[in-house]
């Protein structure tokens, strides 16, 4: 039973994870959105002047090589925007204050500049913002997410225990994740450990390492990180789409994890049936697949800025891919844990291919009864009820 | 360690060389081998790996005869001595499951011949008496009669006279200044006699000069099986010595595969000689009179028929084309199995396992692989099997589980399809 | 003389030439065994046939690699990636050009590098998780095997820790693994880059000599 309350845990992940990411867009948008007159926001805010304009140094350079402009590309520039006025300009008897001046720059005021070539905004803030963003809100509160489930998974350890097998080992097993599959999955798990390593020395490197390494040291295991964290990326992205591919079939959700949600994932007391995936291992599959791609596509930006120059896309991919990052490594704490130690009898599925018959049986009925042909009875919930084995073994 | 397990030691140390030596050195234990073996592949049993069933001899060879064993001695990272037990243990994978088919040598990257080794570990087990007990029975029969089944030279000649009335054909014995001396194996004598006649209307159509000799009759060597090299010594020397006395200047080797390597490529190298005659397979007898045109085929065998290549004859024995030339002009409807040629799959009872009835669920299970080859093509009506001992287990395999297949030897299809 | 001097000096010629001698010595000493000339009149040429087998299992036979592709592919890219990157990586020309030999050849241009070094990554770990979780090669594995690939994991990694060139540490590093695989190599498994050819050849020869064309 407790087996299935932990799926429920990763359940509860994954919403967890699915919100943060809903809401992480928005965060880093906003803080441009807040600063007037980015340059998404200007053909908005300021009408655009049908006065003709001089070019900019790329339409100086093709008119200079006696080339044709291109009027479209002229047209649809944004014109500029209508400038703010600054405050009046600090007097001789000191009327206004510097403070107030910059902070009229930094919330965007225009300056008049000379030609419209540059955007015409005097400070550029978003650099900032992001910095700030990333220090005082990703780096402070982030890695706990990852830390607090793992202080859970020892709690619950402690409380609980080992999930055992109902009626102990059958002795007979089932063939359950073919040789490939067992590639798949260890090759996408032993990078992805490494990349998890590497990742949390450079995202938490300097507040955690660095007081207990002092500089030197930590600067050499930082390098060394970067750079292995750099190489083993692609290889991170080939592992998971091998992995995506391999475990797709049996992977999409069905009835029978509807029925499973309703019954608590077997928390109450009923049992909750599964197919050869139940929900919670769906959903990790899922996690896997969406966010995983979102941190191969974040971490492609990031090893390989020319991609795109916009500058909101980086600020954008570093702090994606933290969230995403700390959202998966918490959620495989919680697959390692309940894959290895939490529960008798998982990991020979991923070790030697092969399940007990009386694990299948208890852990995923409708599997069971489809690669058997027996029925699966349960015991209905009580540690006490006599194996089922007996009763399998008539039918 | 015990005296058992010193002698088995001691012997297949004395029989590593050079080549051997490579071989235990250079396993990257990929265990690709696994997926060549047909005990493996029936069982799924990861015991069955070829590699695995030389365990024993890898051990002793890194602990007492390998380079650089002193460094790693001093060192304490030599492998413990191999204890009697573990060489008990092992006899059952060193004689039951490997049927020296030499398929697993094509798929190691690093050309491993594991065939080869283990016969060196069989003489190991052979000079200390493990041996098991069907094919010590065999041996017993051998030094009895001089043939593995116990048929003796009048059994021999009751046959030879049946075969005579039934062709119509003399079939001269012990001719002094024959050409050719034909062996056979206790098999076909006791259990397809017709080859017999087959090589006499062969023959008679050819126009070649032949014998048997009732002194060496018997092609099959025990000795080489069980890996007792006294015993297949005596056995080659029994056949030099007919062969000698009557003065013929070919000795054919029957449809036997571990026959032909026996006398043809190990034989000269347990007598320290190079024969003063030349050791032909059948199937090369009868591809050379084909090329000759002096086998005149009438009307072709027009049944669907597919051809089963003994290990020891394709793959062991380099006779590839041959047997596929005769076909493609005695059947109107060949078709090669899959992974036919080189690659083949054993029947699953070479190498002594068919003598071996401790080894006969193990070998009938084996079977089942090549059955499945068979079962794969459409409307096939019968098998060419062109070695006694294989033919003996295709017919055993296909009677256990049930296939409704003729299995027939090459000579009697060849003389069957001769133009009348 | 400090711990990086002492690595990447006397450390380094001591490795090597434990390598150098091991090697040879092992390589010589198999086949010093030797073994009786073979009697049985040949039907084809023991040596074409030992050229033949050495170059004929370089290639999978597709009969069987159809059942192992992964692993096939896995040790294909493994060796290869090995390869280029241990021949060709532009610090290792320089090294050997600089330190060894005197001569050099073209290196691989930077992204070059990254992708053997990727590619044997790749394989390496396809090879290492076959090897623990295949029942027939937890069977046949010792502790040599995952010795093996560990420290040749490990000395891979830390080459490519230390590609910034920024850190004479993260070099004293891959130097000092470098070393240890040195040594470990002449004793162990890692032989087979040289024996190989010793143990193809001798089947091929045989085939040869049987006027087999495998
Ligand atoms: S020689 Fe044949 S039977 Fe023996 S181990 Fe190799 S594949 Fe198996
Ligand atoms: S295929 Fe060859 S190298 Fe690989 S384990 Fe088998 S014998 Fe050893």
């Amino acid at each position: 039973m407790l087996r299935q309350w932990m799926a429920g845990l990763t359940f509860a992940l994954s919403v967890m994870l699915s919100a943060a990411f809903s809401v992480a867009p928005m965060v880093a948008p906003a803080q441009e959105a807040n600063a007037p007159g980015s340059e998404a926001e200007a053909p908005a805010t300021a009408p655009a002047t049908d006065k003709p304009r001089p070019g900019t140094l790329e339409d100086i350079l093709r008119r200079q090589q006696g080339l044709k402009l291109d009027p479209e590309r002229l047209l649809r520039r944004p014109a500029p925007p209508a400038p703010i006025p600054l405050p009046p300009q600090l007097g001789t008897l000191g009327r206004q204050s510097d403070a107030d001046l910059w902070r009229a720059l930094k919330s965007g005021a225009y300056a008049r500049p000379s030609s419209d070539t540059a955007s015409g905004k005097l400070m550029q803030t978003a650099g900032e913002e992001w910095r700030r963003l990333r220090r005082e809100v990703i780096l402070k509160y982030a890695p706990w997410l990852p830390a607090g489930v793992l202080g859970l998974l020892v709690l619950f350890y402690l409380i609980r225990g080992r999930i055992r097998i109902r009626g102990g080992r059958s002795g007979r097993t089932i063939p359950r994740f073919s040789m490939s599959h067992r590639i798949a999955h260890w090759f996408l798990a032993s990078v992805f450990i490494l990349m998890a390593i590497s990742g949390l020395m450079i995202l938490i490197g300097r507040p955690v390492l660095l007081p207990l390494l002092g500089h030197e040291v930590h600067s050499v295991l930082l390098s060394a990180a970067l750079q292995g964290h750099n190489l083993f990326g692609p290889v991170f992205i080939l592992a998971l789409l091998i992995a995506i591919v391999r475990f797709m079939r049996g992977n999409f959700f069905q009835w029978a994890d509807v029925k499973w949600i309703l019954r608590g994932g077997g928390m109450l007391g009923v049992h909750a049936p599964a197919h050869h995936y139940n929900f919670g291992e769906k959903t990790w599959y899922w996690i896997v697949v969406f966010v995983g791609l979102g941190m191969a596509a974040t971490g492609l930006l990031l090893e390989f800025p020319w991609l795109v120059e916009t500058l909101l896309y980086h600020q954008l991919a570093t702090i994606l891919h933290a969230l995403g990052a700390v959202v998966m490594i918490a959620v495989a704490l919680g697959h390692i844990y309940i894959g290895s130690i939490g529960m008798e009898g998982a990991l020979d599925s991923m070790l030697k291919g092969e399940v007990d018959e009386n694990w299948a049986r208890e852990h995923h009925d409708l599997w069971y009864e489809q690669v058997t042909g027996k029925k699966a009875v349960h015991g209905g919930g009580g540690d006490d009820t006599p194996p089922p084995a007996a009763a399998a073994e008539q039918t | 360690m015990s005296e058992t397990a010193d002698t088995v030691i001691r012997t297949m140390l004395d029989q590593t060389d050079g080549d051997i030596a490579a071989y235990l050195e250079a396993c990257v234990h990929c265990g690709e081998c696994a997926e060549a073996c047909h005990f493996y592949l029936a069982t799924q049993d990861p015991k069955y790996t070829p590699t695995y069933k030389l365990m024993p001899l890898v051990k002793a060879y890194k602990r007492h005869k390998a380079p650089l064993r002193s460094v790693k001695g001093m060192l304490g990272l030599l492998p413990a001595e191999v204890s009697e037990e573990e060489l008990r243990e092992w006899e059952s994978l060193v004689y039951d499951s490997c049927t020296m088919c030499g398929r697993c040598t094509l798929v190691c990257p690093m050309g491993l011949d594991i065939a080869g080794t283990i016969r060196k570990m069989r003489e190991g087990y052979s000079a200390a008496g493990i041996v098991p007990d069907g094919l010590r029975t065999a041996r017993e029969n051998v030094v009895k009669t001089g043939s593995p089944m116990g048929v003796t030279a009048k059994a021999l000649k009751a046959q030879i006279a049946r075969q005579e009335k039934e062709t119509g054909l003399e079939i001269p014995l012990d001719k002094q200044g024959a050409e050719y001396l034909a062996l056979f194996s206790s098999m076909e004598v006791m259990g397809y006699p017709e080859v017999i006649g087959a090589y006499a209307r062969i023959f008679a159509r050819a126009g070649i000069d032949w014998t048997i000799s009732t002194e060496a009759y018997e092609a099959t060597n025990i000795g080489v099986q069980i890996g007792d090299g006294p015993l297949a010594r005596k056995l080659v020397a029994r056949i030099v010595d007919a062969a000698r006395k009557l003065g013929v200047r070919h000795v054919i080797s029957p449809e036997c595969g571990h026959a032909y390597g026996a006398i043809r490529w190990a034989g000269p190298n347990m007598l320290g000689e190079t024969f003063p005659f030349e050791v032909i397979h059948i199937i090369e007898l009868l591809d050379r009179l084909r090329a000759e045109g002096r086998l005149e085929i009438g009307e072709k065998d027009a049944r669907r028929i597919t051809l089963h290549d003994p290990c020891q004859i394709v793959r062991r024995g380099g006779l590839l084309k041959e047997p596929r030339r005769l076909l493609d002009d005695a059947c109107a409807d060949f078709v090669e199995m899959k992974g036919s040629g080189v690659t083949n799959l054993c029947c699953g009872g070479g190498g002594g396992v068919s003598a071996n009835p401790r080894a006969e669920e193990l070998k009938t299970q084996a079977f089942s692989c090549k059955k499945a080859q068979l079962d794969a093509i459409d409307g096939l009506k019968a098998v060419v099997v062109p070695c006694a001992n294989c033919r003996g287990v295709f017919e055993d395999g296909l009677d256990a589980l049930g296939g409704d297949y003729e299995v027939i030897g090459l000579s009697e299809l060849v003389a069957d399809t001769l133009k009348d | 003389m400090g711990l990086v001097e002492f690595i990447e000096g006397p450390a380094f010629w001591f490795a090597l030439a434990v390598f150098v001698a091991g090697a040879l010595w092992r390589f010589v000493g198999i086949i010093r065994i030797g073994h009786k000339p073979d009697l049985a009149p040949p039907k084809g040429s023991a040596g074409w046939g030992w050229i033949r087998g050495n170059l004929r299992h370089f290639f999978p036979r597709g009969l069987f690699a159809e059942r192992t592709w992964m692993h096939v592919l896995g040790g294909y890219a493994f060796h290869l990636g090995l390869f280029a990157v241990m021949f060709f990586a532009a610090p290792h020309v320089d090294f050997i050009r600089e330190r060894l030999i005197g001569v050099g050849w073209p290196a691989l241009p930077r992204w070059g590098f990254i992708i053997a070094a990727e590619i044997a990554f790749a394989g390496l770990i396809v090879l290492w998780v076959r090897r623990f979780s295949d029942p027939v090669m937890r069977l046949i594995s010792d502790w040599d095997d995952h010795v093996g690939s560990w420290l040749t994991f490990l000395v891979m990694l830390t080459g490519c820790l230390a590609l910034e060139r920024a850190h004479v540490s993260l070099r004293a590093l891959h130097m000092g693994l470098v070393e240890l695989w040195l040594i470990y190599f002449p004793f162990s498994r890692l032989m087979h880059a040289f024996t190989f050819m010793l143990s193809r050849g001798a089947t091929g020869a045989s085939y040869g000599r049987k006027g087999m064309t495998l």
